[in-house]
Parts: C-alpha cells; sequence; structure tokens
C-alpha cells in the first residue's frame, strides 16, 4: 500500500495528460515489478529506476508537452500573419524603448567600472564633481588637490592602494611623431592609477610612480589611429609642451575610473605643467588650493569605510592645519578648517552626468513601462476578439476530453511565444535606439559614451518586461476564451465572428484603461514641451541675437600673469575693428560657459543674519560691458576706460545684489568687501545693472557683482571677448579669430560660438528629454487610437445585420453614425476621468524637471483631453462611417 | 536515423506476439539475462512516442484471454515499425562488418 502511495506520488512529476493515458499501467507494471524482485532480484533497483524516471523521463514528457504547444502556436501565428505581424510589432514598440531605457539607466546609475573588483573601490572625493575649484571649500570636500591627495596616499591606513585622477576629460592638441595636430581626450592620472583599478595593459606596461615622460593609450586610440600596429610602443605623442612616449596600451573596454568617458591616452599627473602650461597645479600655493582631483582608493581587507573615512580625515585636518597655520591668521584659519573628506562606495565610478540623467531617466523609464502596458492592452484585445474566433475549436477541445487549464496552458504559451519574437525584435530595437540616444546625448556632453551591453541585469529586464508582458496580454484573453460553454460553441457554427458581449465589455474595459493611461503620458510630454519652449524663450535680460562669445586662453600660450592684462586690451583694441562688430568687451568667466566665482563679502550698512547671506557671486568685466550687451543700468554707470588699475577700485551690482543688500537704500558709492582668507579687498559701487542671466536658465538670478578687469580681484588667465555684431555672425567670428591668431598663433581659442548656439548645447539634454517623451506620448496615443478603433470595428462587423436591418427599416446614415460615436463616449468620458486622476499624479513626479509652469497647468491638461477626445473621435469615426455605409442586402445575406 | 536501445528492446519483444507493458518488460529482462531492466517511467514514455511514430498500435481488446488481468493494454508492432526495426538490424550489421573488416574486432574468418 505504502510503496503505491509514493509511486503515485512520483507519477505526480509527469505531466497531466500523460499520467491520465499511463499513470494506471505504470503503477501495475511498478507493483509487478516491485513483487518479482521480492522473490528474486533487488527491490533497491527497482526503486532506484522509478527514482530515477522522476529525473529523467519526467522533464522530458514535460519538455515534450511543452514543444508541442510551441508547434501549435507557431502553427496558428502562422495562420493569422497578419495578426502575428501586428502583435509582434506592437510587442516591439513596447519592449525596445523599455529595454532601451532601462540599459541606458543602468549604464549610467549602477553599472560597474569594467575592472577586477570594483565593489572594493572607494571614493574619497564626490563622485558627481568635475572641473577645476579654485579658493577653498566649506563641508564636504568634492574635489581634492595634488598636494593633498600625496599626503592622504602616504600617510593614510586603511587603504591598500590609492590613486588620484584628473575630474574632468580634456580635449587635447597632440601629435603624433610629427604628423599633424590632431585633437584627444587624454586625462591626466597619478602613478598608481593602473594599478589600483587592477588593470594590465594587453601591450607594453603601466607607468608607475617613477615614470615620468610617458603615456598609456586606449585600446580604440590604437585600433584607430595606429591600425592596431604592434609597433606603436615607444612612438613620440607630444601633448602641448609634453613628448611622452607611448609606454603600454590599456585592455578593449577599459575606460578608466569615470563612467560613460572613454579618453583616448593616459598621462601621468607630474606631467601637468607640460600638458596644462601656465599653470602650477601640483603645489598648493597661498590661500587659494586648485582642487582638480578625484581620488579612489581600495580598503584593506577588514578596514570599514567608517574606519578609513576616519583614518583619512586625520590625516586630510593635520595636513590643513600645517599648511594654513603657516600662512594665515587664527581667525581666517577657522574659516577654513571647516573641510571634511567623505569616503563612500565607488564601485560604479566618477560621472558627469549621473546627477543630471538620473530623474529624467527614471522619468522615462516610467513613461515607456506605461507604453507597454498600453501595448498589452491592445494585444489583449486582439487576442479577445480572435478568442472569440476560434470559440468552435476550443469548444470542439473540451468536449474531446481537453481540461480547460490544459487550454489556458496552450492559449498562454501561444502568448509566451508571441511575446519572446516580439522580445527579440525590441531587443534589436533597444540596441538602435541606445545609440541613437547616446548620440542625442552627447551633443550636449560631448565626452559621453556608452555602449549597448546585454549584461546580466539588462537582460534579465527584457526577458522579465517579456514575460510579464505575455502574462498581462495572455492571462484575461486565455481565460475568458475557454469560458466557452461546450454545447452552444458548437453550435455556433459558420458565424464564427460573433463574439459574446462579455467578451466586447471587457474588450471596452481595456480601451479605457488604454486612453486613460495615455493621458498622463500626454499631459507629461505637454508640460515638458512647454517647459523647453520656457527654457528657449527664457528672459536672458539681453538680446542673444548676433551676440558671439570668442574664449582665448592665454595662460596656456604661456602668458605670465602680468603680461595677460596689455594682451586683452590689445586683442579688444583689434576686435572692435572687425567690419560688422557693433560693440565688444569681454569677462572672465563669460556666459553659460560653467566658469563661476563666489566669495565671502561684506556690504556697507548692512548687517548679516546668518551664513546664507555671507556671500555673493562675482566676475570681472571690461569696460562696456552692460552697454554691449544690451543690459540697462537702472542706476549710475556701466564700467568704462577711465576704470584703470590705479583710480578707485569700482564695481557695478545687479539689481539682485541691490534688493538683498540695499532694500530700500541707494547703492550708489557704497563699499563691498572681498573677504578671502587673510585678503580684503574694498570697491566701491558705481552702477546698479538690470538683471540677466550669465549662468543658469532655470534658477532665479542671484546676487552678482562685477568688478572692473583691470582692478582684478584675481589674476586673469585669459578673456572671454562678447561681441555685438551688425551683420551676420559667421563672418564675424572668422574675422575675429583671424585677428587673434594675427596677433599670436600660439594662443588657444577654446570657444568661439553664438550665445544662440551656446544656449542650444545647454538646452540639449533638456531637449533629448523631451522629444523622447513626446515621441512616446505619440506612440502611446497611436497604440490606444488603434484599440479604440479596433474595438469599434469589431463591434461594427458583429452587429452587421441589426446596423443592416436599422438601415432597411430606413435608419439615416447619420443616426447610425451617432448610435456607434455615442458607444464611444462612454470609453473615453471613463477613460478622461481614471486618465485625469492618473495625470495628476504624474506631474507632481515630474515637478522637478519643469520651469515656467506648475505642474498642474490647465492649458497643457485641457490640452492633452482636447487631443485625446480629438484622436478617439477619428478613430471611432472610421468605423462608425462604414457602418453607415453598409449594404443592408449584404450585411443580411451573409448572416 | 538509429533508434534508441528501449526501443529496439520493445520492437523485439513484440515481434513474436502482442503484449502488455509489464510483459514487454519481463520479455526484454529474460532476453537479455537481467542486464537490461526497462523502469516503468521508460517503457510508457517510449511506448507513446512509438505509438505517435506509428512503430506500434494499442489493440482494441485483449488478445490473450489467459491473463489473469483484463484491464491491461496490449501492444502490437504495425508494419511501419517492422520495417524500422529491419533497418535498424541492417545498419547494426553492416557496422558489425565494417567492425570486422577494419580488425578492430576479430571476424569470423
Amino acid at each position: 500500500m505504502t510503496a503505491q502511495a509514493i509511486y503515485r506520488a512520483f507519477l505526480l512529476c509527469y505531466p497531466a495528460a500523460f499520467r491520465r493515458e499511463y499513470g494506471r499501467e505504470m503503477q501495475l507494471a511498478f507493483a509487478d515489478q516491485l513483487d518479482e524482485a521480492r522473490h528474486q532480484g533487488s527491490v533497491l533497483a527497482v526503486w532506484l529506476g522509478a527514482a530515477a524516471d522522476v529525473f529523467t523521463v519526467a522533464p522530458k514528457e514535460h519538455w515534450h508537452v511543452i514543444l508541442q504547444d510551441v508547434k501549435y502556436a507557431l502553427r496558428t501565428m502562422a495562420s493569422s500573419p497578419a495578426f502575428t505581424a501586428v502583435a509582434i510589432f506592437s510587442l516591439a514598440l513596447g519592449i525596445g524603448p523599455n529595454t532601451a531605457i532601462f540599459s541606458l539607466w543602468n549604464g549610467v546609475l549602477h553599472s560597474s567600472l569594467p575592472v577586477p573588483q570594483p565593489e572594493q573601490l572607494v571614493m574619497l572625493t564626490d563622485p558627481n564633481s568635475v572641473g577645476v575649484s579654485q579658493g577653498s571649500q566649506d563641508g564636504d570636500r568634492s574635489l581634492l588637490t595634488y598636494a593633498e591627495f600625496e599626503q592622504l596616499r602616504d600617510h593614510a591606513d586603511g587603504f591598500s592602494g590609492m590613486m588620484a585622477s584628473q575630474s574632468s576629460l580634456d580635449r587635447w592638441q597632440v601629435r603624433v611623431q610629427n604628423s599633424e595636430w590632431e585633437e584627444a581626450h587624454g586625462r591626466l592620472v597619478s602613478g598608481s592609477y593602473f594599478q589600483v583599478l587592477g588593470v594590465t595593459p594587453i601591450m607594453g606596461r603601466a607607468f608607475n610612480e617613477s615614470d615620468l615622460p610617458y603615456a598609456v593609450i586606449s585600446y580604440d586610440f590604437w585600433q584607430r589611429r595606429f591600425g592596431g600596429s604592434p609597433d606603436v610602443l615607444g612612438k613620440t605623442v607630444t601633448v602641448r609642451k609634453a613628448a611622452l612616449t607611448i609606454l603600454g596600451v590599456a585592455p578593449q573596454g577599459f575606460i578608466g575610473e569615470t563612467s560613460g568617458q572613454q579618453p583616448d591616452l593616459w598621462v601621468p599627473l607630474r606631467m601637468q605643467p607640460g600638458v596644462l602650461p601656465g599653470r602650477d597645479w601640483l603645489h598648493d600655493k597661498g590661500a587659494d588650493k586648485v582642487m582638480w582631483l578625484h581620488v579612489f582608493a581600495r580598503l584593506r581587507p577588514g578596514v570599514s569605510i567608517a574606519q578609513a573615512q576616519a583614518s583619512a580625515n586625520a590625516v586630510f585636518h593635520s595636513g590643513l592645519e600645517a599648511y594654513y597655520g603657516a600662512i594665515l591668521s587664527p581667525e581666517a584659519q577657522r574659516q577654513l578648517l571647516d573641510q571634511r573628506l567623505v569616503v563612500r562606495p565607488a564601485s560604479a565610478g566618477a560621472s558627469n552626468v549621473r546627477q543630471q540623467l538620473a530623474d529624467p531617466l527614471k522619468i522615462l523609464l516610467a513613461a515607456v513601462g506605461v507604453v507597454l502596458l498600453i501595448a498589452c492592452g491592445n494585444l489583449a484585445n486582439l487576442l479577445l476578439a480572435r478568442g472569440t474566433a476560434r470559440q468552435r475549436e476550443v469548444a470542439l477541445r473540451l468536449s474531446l476530453g481537453a481540461s480547460r487549464a490544459r487550454l489556458i496552458r496552450q492559449l498562454l504559451t501561444e502568448s509566451l511565444v508571441l511575446a519572446s519574437i516580439g522580445g527579440v525584435a525590441g531587443l534589436a530595437g533597444a540596441f538602435v535606439l541606445h545609440r541613437l540616444m547616446v548620440r542625442m546625448i552627447s551633443q550636449g556632453e560631448s565626452d559621453f559614451q556608452m555602449a549597448f551591453r546585454l549584461e546580466p541585469r539588462v537582460l534579465a529586464f527584457c526577458l522579465g518586461a517579456t514575460f510579464l508582458a505575455s502574462l498581462l496580454f495572455g492571462l484575461l484573453p486565455a481565460w475568458l476564451t475557454t469560458k466557452t460553454d461546450v454545447s452552444a460553441g458548437l453550435k455556433s457554427q459558420g458565424r464564427s465572428m460573433t463574439g459574446s458581449t462579455g467578451q466586447l465589455r471587457w474588450g471596452r474595459l481595456l480601451v479605457a484603461a488604454q486612453l486613460a493611461l495615455s493621458l498622463p503620458l500626454l499631459v507629461g510630454s505637454g508640460l515638458l514641451l512647454r517647459t523647453l519652449h520656457n527654457l528657449q524663450n527664457a528672459n536672458l535680460g539681453y538680446s542673444a541675437d548676433r551676440l558671439l562669445v570668442v574664449r582665448v586662453d592665454a595662460q596656456t600660450a604661456g602668458y605670465e600673469a602680468q603680461r595677460v592684462p596689455p594682451l586683452i586690451r590689445q586683442l579688444l583694441d583689434q576686435i572692435v575693428r572687425v567690419p560688422g562688430v557693433r560693440a565688444a568687451s569681454y569677462s572672465d568667466n563669460g556666459l553659460f560657459s560653467g566658469r563661476d566665482s563666489a566669495d565671502e563679502i561684506e556690504v556697507e550698512g548692512y548687517v548679516r543674519t546668518g551664513d546664507k547671506d555671507k556671500g555673493s557671486r562675482w566676475d570681472q568685466i571690461g569696460p562696456g560691458y552692460f552697454t554691449t550687451l544690451g543690459v540697462p543700468m537702472l542706476m549710475g554707470r556701466d564700467i568704462n576706460e577711465g576704470d584703470q588699475p590705479s583710480s578707485t577700485k569700482v564695481c557695478v551690482i545687479n539689481e539682485a545684489f541691490a534688493r538683498k543688500f540695499f532694500a530700500g537704500r541707494n547703492p550708489i558709492g557704497m563699499r563691498i568687501t572681498n573677504v578671502y582668507a587673510d585678503n580684503r579687498v574694498v570697491y566701491y559701487i558705481v552702477g546698479v545693472a538690470k538683471d540677466s542671466r550669465s549662468h543658469s536658465l532655470r534658477r532665479d538670478v542671484d546676487p552678482r557683482y562685477y568688478v572692473a578687469a583691470t582692478q582684478p580681484l584675481s589674476e586673469l588667465d585669459g578673456a572671454v571677448f562678447i561681441v555685438r555684431t551688425s551683420t551676420d555672425t559667421g563672418p564675424v567670428l572668422k574675422g575675429i579669430q583671424q585677428v587673434i591668431r594675427s596677433i599670436d598663433p600660439t594662443i588657444p581659442i577654446l570657444h568661439a560660438t553664438t550665445v544662440e548656439d551656446r544656449l542650444k548645447l545647454r538646452l540639449a539634454q533638456d531637449r533629448i528629454i523631451t522629444q523622447l517623451a513626446a515621441a512616446f506620448g505619440l506612440v502611446a496615443l497611436l497604440l490606444s487610437a488603434v484599440g479604440l478603433y479596433g474595438v469599434l470595428a469589431y463591434g461594427v462587423v458583429r452587429r452587421r445585420s441589426e446596423i443592416g436591418i436599422r438601415i432597411a427599416m430606413g435608419a439615416q446614415p447619420r443616426r447610425v453614425v451617432k448610435m456607434i460615436l455615442g458607444e464611444t463616449w462612454t470609453m473615453v468620458i471613463a477613460g478622461l476621468v481614471f486618465g485625469g486622476a492618473l495625470a495628476y499624479g504624474a506631474s507632481r513626479l515630474i515637478a522637478s524637471q519643469l520651469y515656467g509652469l506648475a505642474p498642474y497647468d490647465p492649458a497643457t491638461l485641457t490640452t492633452a483631453v482636447a487631443v485625446l477626445a480629438l484622436v478617439a473621435l477619428l478613430a471611432a469615426y472610421l468605423p462608425a462611417r462604414r457602418a453607415s455605409r453598409l449594404d443592408p442586402m449584404v450585411a443580411l445575406r451573409q448572416e | 536515423m538509429p533508434i534508441s536501445t528501449a526501443f529496439f528492446h520493445i520492437l523485439i519483444a513484440l515481434a513474436d506476439r502482442d503484449r502488455h507493458g509489464y510483459s514487454i518488460m519481463q520479455d526484454v529482462a529474460s532476453r537479455t539475462g537481467g542486464k537490461v531492466q526497462l523502469s516503468a517511467g521508460t517503457l510508457y514514455s517510449s511506448i507513446r512516442r512509438m505509438l505517435e511514430q506509428g512503430l506500434i498500435e494499442e489493440l482494441d481488446d485483449s488478445p490473450d484471454p489467459s491473463s489473469s488481468d483484463e484491464r491491461r493494454r496490449y501492444y502490437r508492432l504495425t508494419r511501419a515499425g517492422r520495417r524500422a526495426a529491419a533497418l535498424e538490424v541492417e545498419r547494426l550489421n553492416s557496422l558489425l562488418t565494417q567492425a570486422r573488416a577494419s580488425g578492430l574486432v576479430p571476424g569470423k574468418g
């Protein structure tokens, strides 16, 4: 008895159909075998055989059933190619963007650096910081100086290795051997760089602390520039003033410590004076430190992050105390010693786009998720309609003894096969879309690079989305299709196109849900479109039309600080003579250049209330700066030619500055004292300019004061010339570049462009996100329209005879149209009401991305509702018109 | 295409008379001196596939009134089954001839 019970349990491992067919026979045979074995032979062998079957024969039988289902599914799909094509296309439209955005999201936010044991890496600097910061910082330090890195590397416990890298990826002028100068992406890194990252060159070797004039090149650069030639080692690459010997080639796919960037070559940090001439960024001098490095380390085994941070901070602080103690008064020291390091896990490395892209990518991911849901709705509707057509087949199989569960399994297998093909098509689409998005992003962040990689996480996401989609769109139709009454199903003879009203009801519910889901996407893209429009038309305080900015870098060309002002004077004198130039001036930081200055200040007659108003941003400007821009002076005068190094130091403040520090007082003639460390510099206010934008488009205009560049707060290393033209900008720009080259051909021109182009670049990312969101909104709208059209058209076909009779009885075509449209309204209204609620929630999600409008923007909501209603009307009108033109004789004959 | 060992054993067992499942198992075991013991799972999985391929067929009623249990299902070799067996024998024969000719195993002379 017991033996039989156990064997019955074994049988449960086989597919139900097989068990039904052979279970009893197998039990009998097993019992006989066991009986015989008790007399002669081995009982154990019989049991082992039965147990082995569970692991070998049973899975094989399951596989057989699955294969049968798949074959059947493929046959069914092949028999209705139009349906199959539409279904696969809709799925690919849903799964493709999902996979592409997920892959980008994963790559930007979560992907580990392609180095061994990335999880051991920590950063002592802020992964999102990039660039060069001069002066000092309060609180958490974002970047470090070279001297600080050396101290930490040599004295901090808890790390098994530490390296530093230039936080920004530079475009360098390089020359290979004696060929032409060309541009390459390069990064200065410490001698410990490759060793700490755990990467060995595939050819040659990496440089170490003692190697100086050497470079390691990337695999891509080796392939691109040297055709993968093995004799690349030993060749000379000149980067500006540094002649370097190629020492090694990094492995393929090695990008370094910053995600999304691919340097062409890595050069030892100590080559900085040659690579970035005119600066000394290797030594701290005075209170103005140059912070420009990221510092990475690997923790020693057994050391926690907290321990490492404590030890790093001890070294950092004693370093700061020793350094500032020697050069500053105790009061100034107190101010500058409030700095600390934060040690954080850094398996994903640094990134200059992670912070900006995190929210937009999350929003896009949500949007494409909704698109997939809408696509699933369409498929469910298609399957419902087809299920009705297959009712006879289902009824037949049920009457022949197939169980409902078996049929549902069969139908779900069909859904899964459909979804899988759609998923593969989607994956191909994702590959293309990913490349497209990376290219779009790189328009704004010119160094952004990220290949589509089928990482386990991306693959799992794609498989998961496919599987989930197949359940989402397959379950309801499978359930409803197999719910038929056998006798009714068989009786419905030739009228295979008629469906139950229940299925039509479900179809309408699905369409209402699709419409509801589309609305938040439409509202969201509407809000983003309006935001982009607002940003593009943001009031700068001056006209960007025919305005040029040209940055020259005198420092790199070898000009010492005292030779820079005369050079700028000379350049300006020549620039105003270029034909087409109406006015010209210059400033230190320029317009929308990403460079800014701020310091602690004391304002005459103003009493500080806290830490928030202790500082202000500032810039250094040439004569006629505001006049050139066309920014009106509200009081006093612009900086002019009379403001010379020897005269009284003067500045102009903006409205925001006047509001904040001179509420109700007359600022003209008042003093602003710039306080930095032990330095105090006094400027007298000679004018108040209307607020204008030179840095951020989104933020409120910050209080700012503009000192005369001839009386600088910090020495100029070059200038940004600001030029207003009276004619076309193109030829003027060329003329200006010629003038600069004629004065000194070695001066690098870092950028020469119109302000309009700069703003376009600045808005590139907003534009990409908006365009993608709008595209997905459009796809959602189209899918919903197709869904609505399908359900109505199907309804018309189903009721052909009824409509035919109505027409035969004399109903006007208009009445028929009205009848069909009337049925639509309930769906549309229900969809809009639920969609409105969803849109309300969704607009909160994107509030942080908006500019110049509230998340609950009535105009956008109204427009979105109107668009959706209009498209719904159009989708409904086509089947309604077809119904009204039915020939009653034909319609009735088809019965 | 060679057919599986289990298939071949079942074909041999059914060559002389129609049998039910356990009878096939017994026949295989006795012919091979107990070396080959078909398990119930292997047997019926093979039977399912052989039925699908038309190598055997199931009898509508028990041909053996002397059998103690009439509920058992009996199977019979089809013409296709016989042909498949013949082909398999031919294949094995040719293989054996080749092995002997090459000197891999001693031949009959």
